[in-house]
């Protein structure tokens, strides 16, 4: 029973595939009655896991965190556990990340994804000898990483991008030009020529149309769009 | 009957994606820009006809009294208008200027409406 | 062609677009502005030195811009290298031959002027 008396049911409509059995995806109806300490929409799919354990979604720290719970809710892209169960449309229509291969369910393949990450190089390069503590930062320097180092890599924003959609192997997306430009933003790394060189190329930068979905979706607030604004004119500054 | 292997589907169907109204202006602007180009050529050849004679020039300017010309011309109208508006917009952006989303969301529906706007007006022009 | 490669593409893009702004809002200050547009008056703009130039530079950035643009389009949706490259040259070419005719009529024009 919720506080104020009321039994709620909610209508969840969930995408299913099982590459076992299925020979192509389905959407199946779950009723859910949400209890008194359900906020938010993951607490709905872990009680719906004691309904039909056959459900597959990945969760980890229910808090935002991990990222693992990013899905498309009522047609954009989110984390289960930060989608508050109040307010909700419903049928709460629940599918996977759009555009990325679907494993099973609602848990999508995510290689190609972390690739465009690791191809940005995602950690300080810096060939200088090494200070005897830490290599320091200006308060000002530090503040530069802020909006930045904050992504929890969830996909939801390279998953909403259509440029992504068509390209997901060429363009590199937002979420690693993002990380990309964390780096190149860090006062402390000496890469900063290489790695605008290895974005300047047609497709993993440019096929970026400044349409900011991505930005639209981003469950911790962050503006990859703004990012790539920023990449786009140092690479302006470089060629000046 | 499993799936072959290899063959993961993928979750890509337009119409059950809830986009933004920054994605709208965007298509907005891709599927403008190619009906332009596609009048390029009778751009062209406009040009060429509207210097030949007055009574060419005359002709060119009466296209409108046919309802179908008319109405073709009319999205000819909204597809400059919107190319151009929005082409601004992502302009203005690019020089960080209405790129944080609040800013962004309103010059996309400023885009959308001011577009329709217009090409309302030619339409209320060229076929009432 | 390294004028097409990343940034470049880009930064001409946004080029072309300012031009064709300043010609829109030039031809919008006229055309409102002014009188109702007469055939003698728009003889004698176009067949005028500046006039005939102006609008070849019109045609040729109107045709880069949509090159460009749908260059994208291109990239975005057509992935077999081959019928991109066979797509792109094939618009190019009628671009190029755009230009070229429009070129062609103000030279003609131009000496029909007098």
């Amino acid at each position: 029973m919720s506080a104020d008396g009321e039994e709620e049911d909610m209508r969840i409509s969930i995408y299913r595939f099982n590459p076992e059995t299925d020979a192509k995806p389905r959407m199946q109806d779950y009723d859910v009655t949400p209890e008194a300490g359900d906020k938010k929409l993951l607490d709905a799919l872990m009680r719906l896991k004691t309904v039909d354990d056959s459900l597959s979604f990945r969760r980890s720290c229910r808090e935002g965190v991990c990222g693992s719970d990013a899905m498309n809710i009522n047609g954009r892209n989110g984390l289960a556990c930060l989608t508050s169960l109040a307010g909700l449309k419903e049928p709460v229509v629940l599918r996977p990340l759009p555009g990325f291969p679907v494993i099973r369910d609602l848990i999508v393949d995510m290689t190609q994804f972390f690739a465009h990450y690791h191809a940005i190089k995602p950690y300080l390069i810096n060939d200088e000898l090494a200070p005897e503590h830490e290599r320091l930062q200006t308060p000002q320097e530090r503040d530069r990483l802020n909006g930045l180092y904050e992504c929890i890599l969830c996909a939801c924003c390279s998953a909403f991008c259509p440029s992504y959609w068509w390209n997901p192997d060429k363009f590199v997306g937002p979420a690693g030009l993002l990380q990309a430009y964390r780096f190149i933003s860090d006062s402390r790394d000496t890469a900063t020529a290489e790695r605008l060189a290895y974005l300047d190329d047609v497709y993993r930068l440019y096929r970026c149309r400044t349409i900011m979905n991505c930005t639209e979706v981003c469950p911790k607030g962050l503006s990859p769009s703004h990012a790539i604004e920023r990449i786009r004119l140092a690479l302006v500054r470089e060629s000046s | 009957m499993r799936a072959p292997p290899g063959s993961a589907p993928k979750f890509l169907n337009l119409s059950q994606i809830r986009f933004p109204i920054g994605a709208i202006a965007s298509i907005g602007h891709r599927i403008s820009g190619v009906l332009l180009l596609v009048t390029l050529p009778l751009l062209a050849l406009a040009l060429d006809r509207s210097l030949r004679s007055e009574a060419e020039f005359e002709a060119l300017r009466d296209l409108v009294s046919a309802p179908g010309r008319a109405l073709l011309l009319v999205v000819v109208v909204w597809a400059a208008s919107h190319h151009v508006l929005a082409g601004l917009r992502h302009l203005l952006m690019d020089m960080g200027i209405g790129s944080r989303l609040a800013q962004a969301r309103t010059s996309a529906w400023a885009a959308i409406v001011a577009a329709g706007v217009i090409a309302l007006a030619a339409a209320v022009r060229w076929l009432s | 062609m390294r004028l097409f490669l990343g940034q470049r593409a880009w930064m001409l893009q946004r080029a072309t677009a300012v031009v064709l702004l300043i010609f829109l809002a030039a031809a919008a200050a006229m055309l409102l502005a002014g009188p109702r547009l007469s055939y003698e008056r728009w003889h004698a703009l176009a067949t005028s030195p500046h006039g005939a130039v102006l609008i070849v530079v019109l045609f040729a950035a109107l045709a880069l811009h949509g090159w460009i643009g749908i260059r994208d389009i291109v990239l975005d949706y057509i992935h077999p290298p081959a019928g991109r490259l066979l797509l792109l040259g094939l618009i190019a070419l009628v671009l190029i031959a755009i230009v070229i005719r429009v070129a062609l009529t103000m030279a003609a024009h131009f000496t029909t002027a007098g």
